[in-house]
């Protein structure tokens, strides 16, 4: 029973607290065969992954399995501890799992990776978990997670499966706790997503002004018309000294300063700046949360913590709400005023750039009438001419549509509530400039 | 791979966030840990990651099986030896540009030698050691304006004081920046700018991408004539609505297409603000520190730079050096150029005189003019955002006791964390008594925070009840949890561009909430 003299967590389990919410039931030998027991599921193995499986490991937990698309890269090593400048290029899930275990010589550690993307492992994979947490730095992939999970409970909540999720930007981060259809979902707070920052086409074309507009039109437009099919790779420094060059050519002839080639990496790859500390605090929390949640020694936050770390120190904890109408886990309809003008073009524009929907593939169908499918290729083309028809043409007002998307497990009731504007589309006056 | 290069490319992540500045002040500090255990290999964790210069641990211990308990940064093969050196050497594992050193001396002789602890940018203490000699270890530091950070973790919960003279941030980063634009009092040549267009005569087309810094200097002349004051600005919420309506959007040909009037529309209050010297930098002129006896004396940088933004600010008329950096707005390359380069150039001509006036003063004071060129730069861009505090003693928390015991009624989160705080650095000062119990613990409580035994509430007793059961100091993720929160801290303190914690800070691990106070 080596595994079970764990002093560091014995002191916080051998008695109930004052806050404990089932002082009556808590069992301490319960509560550290959890820890040995339960099946936790690690998607990333980046900056917050790397802490989190420490931490993990270090509070007692040995069933974990670790899932990664990435491998390793000489800027992961500011913070991802569990690399070496000799793992560079190797999966990130492997290189964590084969650390830890070396590192911990205990025949109980179960360390299972899983070198792929998450979307290509089904519900009977995701089934096998008690808790999933989630160090991600993309949106796209917790959105899938999350719609997965919620959509995997059924109406007596079976296959309730909690999401722990941490995520940090610079000084900033956050941590949650997702009850899937029992608490806000992450599809709730959507909104809340910083949007990435976009230039218009139009600005980037005719009026360039910051070195980002340069760096944007050499990589949207001036690669793709150069080089055809060939496509950019961040990954080739020659690639990124290429792009670099062709932006400070742009730069030169328009009089703009400051197009670096640390800024052109900035700007191609979308780099968000990563700091080890950030990712300890967010992590912890997150770990704090997961030890909690299966031990049962005390409760577990409710449900969102904002950290900003930029200007002192400061924290929000706050219940999130769940959005009646949020496409992942609420039952509501979602209503849109459309404009007369539009096409069905433009409503898969707003589906895709809008906020609250950044969609990426999305589909249209109307009481079972594919409006626009994307997916697969031989539906599209036969839907495709539908793009530029008049959406009031097709979709009456206060008529509802349904909306999926080919990359999420989504299924989203959206009611076109009314139509506004001119009939005709206004002419964009920046399009009238000759630069 | 050449070592700059590839040194780039492992920092780019934290580089974008404080520049090649921050990560060479970063390179060059050297931080102290007091005491070797879970929660230091945490925060040197988060400082050897990014490439600190220099890290020394000072502890005599050696390490035992309970120290592997928890502690990612030490294993079995350590169990005998230096706990110092165990440690010091995992984490030289991280990062070969990191020097570590382990210290396994006596703290009370290393305390007669304050020249060893001077060499330090932070000194950090995670394990209680003796009060007498954190008093001595403070008042060596203290004189010297090195930070001292005192660390608990206790349960589920944390806390971190630091203790430091005073803060200068100078360089600071400012997470919404607003923009000074000098549209209230606009110099010759911005003035001149704005006269060159004539709105009547450009094509659709044009009228379109006219910046909206014209915009407003048009439209604020045209206020001021019609309101008969000639250095007002639109200031009040009905002010502004009118010179929105009446004023800006009356002046475009459509406004629901002429994407520059809209965002002039939309940027009033960030845009038009009255150009002043913010009360917390027009403060600074009035200290003492700034005066040539005192300058003399110190010669202290930092308030050379203030004396020297003074007289600058005397001598332009009652502003700051101008940062020169422009928002992108809707507008023509070759409109957005010009105007860019009316802003840089008066930007430069204020940096000169700035530098001017700094050579003067060095001369008048008979000092070497021994400052860099980025640091002028630095104070010039950022005059508006100076930032400065004046610490306090670890001892000091009277006015946290008085807030205490007047809300012992109320059991709001605020003041439960508070308690917390209290109830920590009670449960720490029995940790040199040989056994103790519950009610021993709750009348320490009360002998520090001066709150008689009949007025603890049953919310306040819980959290005393909770700290006392669950009292440990290696739940890993507490410590890592304050390990990245010091962590964080010293990265701030030592790279100097953001604004660090003043001075306590307490997290609570059940609620996932946390709290900071200013203990006087
Ligand atoms: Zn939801």
């Amino acid at each position: 029973m080596q595994s079970l003299v764990n002093s560091s967590i014995t002191p916080l389990l051998n008695t109930p607290g004052p806050f404990n919410e089932f002082p009556g039931e808590f069992s301490p030998l319960e509560a550290v065969k959890a820890l040995k027991e339960t099946r936790v599921l690690m998607i990333g193995a980046g900056g917050l992954g790397c802490e989190i499986l420490k931490n993990l490991v270090f509070t007692g937990f040995r069933k974990i399995d670790i899932i990664d698309m990435d491998t390793i890269d000489v800027s992961n090593l500011n913070r991802q501890f569990l690399f070496r400048e000799s793992d560079i290029g190797k999966s990130k899930a492997e290189a964590a799992a084969a650390f830890l275990r070396r590192r911990i010589k205990d025949e109980s550690l179960e360390i299972t990776s899983h070198f792929c993307a998450i979307q290509e492992k089904d519900q009977s994979f995701y089934r096998q978990f008690s808790v999933v947490i989630c160090g991600l730095d993309n949106v796209e992939a917790r959105r899938w997670i999350n719609a997965l999970l919620v959509g995997m409970v059924d109406s007596a909540l079976n296959n309730l499966i909690p999401m722990v999720d941490g995520g940090t930007e610079g000084f900033r981060g956050q941590s949650r706790v997702i009850i899937p259809t029992v608490t806000s979902c992450f599809e709730c707070s959507l909104d809340m997503l910083s949007p990435k920052l976009t230039y218009p086409v139009c600005t980037i074309a005719n009026t360039p002004r910051l070195p980002e507009h340069c760096i944007e039109w050499a990589s949207q437009l001036e690669w793709p018309r150069r080089f055809g099919d060939r496509k950019f790779d961040a990954d080739i420094p020659e690639d990124v000294d290429l792009m670099h060059s062709i932006a400070l050519a742009r730069a030169k002839e328009f009089g703009i300063a400051n197009v670096t080639r640390s800024l052109t990496l900035g700007v191609v790859k979308n780099i968000i700046p990563a700091i080890a500390s950030t990712n300890a605090i967010i992590a912890a929390s997150c770990c704090n949360e997961v030890f909690k949640l299966v031990t049962s020694c005390n409760p577990v936050l409710d449900n969102y913590m904002m950290y900003s770390g930029d200007e002192s120190i400061f924290t929000y904890t706050y219940a999130h709400a769940k959005k009646a109408n949020c496409p992942v886990c609420g039952t509501e309809v979602r209503a849109i005023s459309a404009l007369r003008w539009w096409t069905l073009r433009n409503l898969i524009d707003v589906l895709k750039t809008k906020q609250e929907f950044l969609l990426k593939l999305p589909s249209v169908a109307k009481a079972d009438i594919p409006l626009y499918i994307a997916l697969p290729e031989h539906l599209r083309l036969l839907t495709e001419n539908n793009l530029n028809m008049k959406l009031i043409d097709l979709v009456s007002p206060g008529e509802e549509v349904v909306v999926t998307d080919a990359n999420l497990p989504i299924s989203m009731r959206l009611l076109v509530s009314k139509y506004d504007g001119p009939d005709v589309e206004p002419q964009d006056i920046s399009s009238l400039l000759k630069s | 791979m050449d070592s700059e290069i590839h040194k780039a490319a492992r920092y780019d992540r934290q580089v974008r966030l404080w520049q090649r500045g921050g990560q060479a002040r970063l390179e060059h500090s050297h931080v102290c840990v007091i005491n070797g255990n879970t929660t230091s290999a945490e925060i040197l964790k988060n400082l050897v990651l990014p490439g600190i210069g220099e890290f020394t641990i000072v502890d005599l211990k050696t390490v035992s099986d309970a120290d592997l308990s928890g502690n990612f940064f030490l294993t079995e093969t350590d169990v005998g030896s230096s706990i110092a050196e165990a440690i010091c050497a995992n984490l030289c594992e991280l990062n070969a540009d990191v020097r570590g050193n382990a210290v396994r001396e006596d703290l009370l002789k290393l305390l007669n030698d304050s020249g060893f602890w001077r060499r330090f940018d932070v000194v950090v203490v995670t394990e209680r050691i003796r009060k007498e000699q954190l008093e001595r270890l403070e008042g060596i530091l203290w004189p010297h304006n090195i930070p001292l950070m005192r660390v608990w973790t206790c349960g589920f919960s944390g806390a971190v004081r630091i203790s430091r003279f005073e803060t200068a941030v100078v360089d600071t980063h400012d997470p919404s920046p607003t923009f000074d634009l000098r549209l209230d009092c606009p110099w010759p040549e911005l003035a001149a700018y704005a006269d060159s267009f004539d709105l009547d005569e450009l094509d659709d087309a044009e009228h379109a991408h006219v910046p909206y810094i014209v915009i407003y200097l048009k439209a604020l002349e045209h206020w001021r004539k019609t309101n008969g004051s000639l250095l007002a600005l639109p200031l009040s919420y009905p002010e502004k609505t009118d010179f929105r309506r009446n004023y800006v959007e009356s002046m475009a040909r459509n406004m629901g297409l002429e994407t520059n009037f809209i965002e002039a529309s939309q940027s009033i209050h960030r845009a038009l603000q009255k150009t002043n010297v913010p009360a917390s930098v027009a403060e600074l002129f009035q200290r003492p520190e700034t005066s040539d006896s005192s300058l003399r004396e110190t010669k202290a940088p930092f308030w050379l730079l203030i004396r020297a933004l003074k007289e600058f600010v005397s001598s332009s008329g009652g502003f700051l050096p101008l940062p020169g950096v422009l928002p992108d707005m809707v507008s023509t390359t070759s409109s957005y150029v010009l105007l860019q380069q009316i802003y840089r150039k008066k930007a430069l001509e204020d940096k000169l005189t700035f530098l001017s006036i700094m050579l003067e003063l060095h001369e008048s004071l008979g000092f070497e003019s021994d400052f860099d060129a980025e640091t002028i730069a630095n104070v010039c861009k950022n005059s508006a955002l100076i930032h400065l505090s004046n610490g306090s003693q670890l001892n000091n928390h009277n006015n946290l006791l008085s807030r205490l015991s007047k809300s012992l009624e109320q059991s709001s989160d605020h003041n439960l964390l508070l308690v917390s705080y209290f109830g920590i650095v009670a449960l720490d000062s029995l940790a040199e008594q040989e056994s103790h119990d519950f009610s021993h613990f709750v009348q320490t409580f009360c002998d520090i925070t001066r709150v008689p035994l009949q007025n603890l509430t049953e919310p306040i007793k819980n959290v005393l009840n909770e700290l006392y059961i669950h009292n440990t100091s290696r739940y890993l993720n507490v410590c890592s949890y304050m390990g990245g929160i010091v962590g964080q801290e010293i990265l701030k303190i030592v790279t100097a561009q953001y604004i660090p914690l003043d001075n306590l800070y307490v997290f609570d691990g059940i609620k996932s909430m946390s709290e900071k106070w200013k203990a006087l």
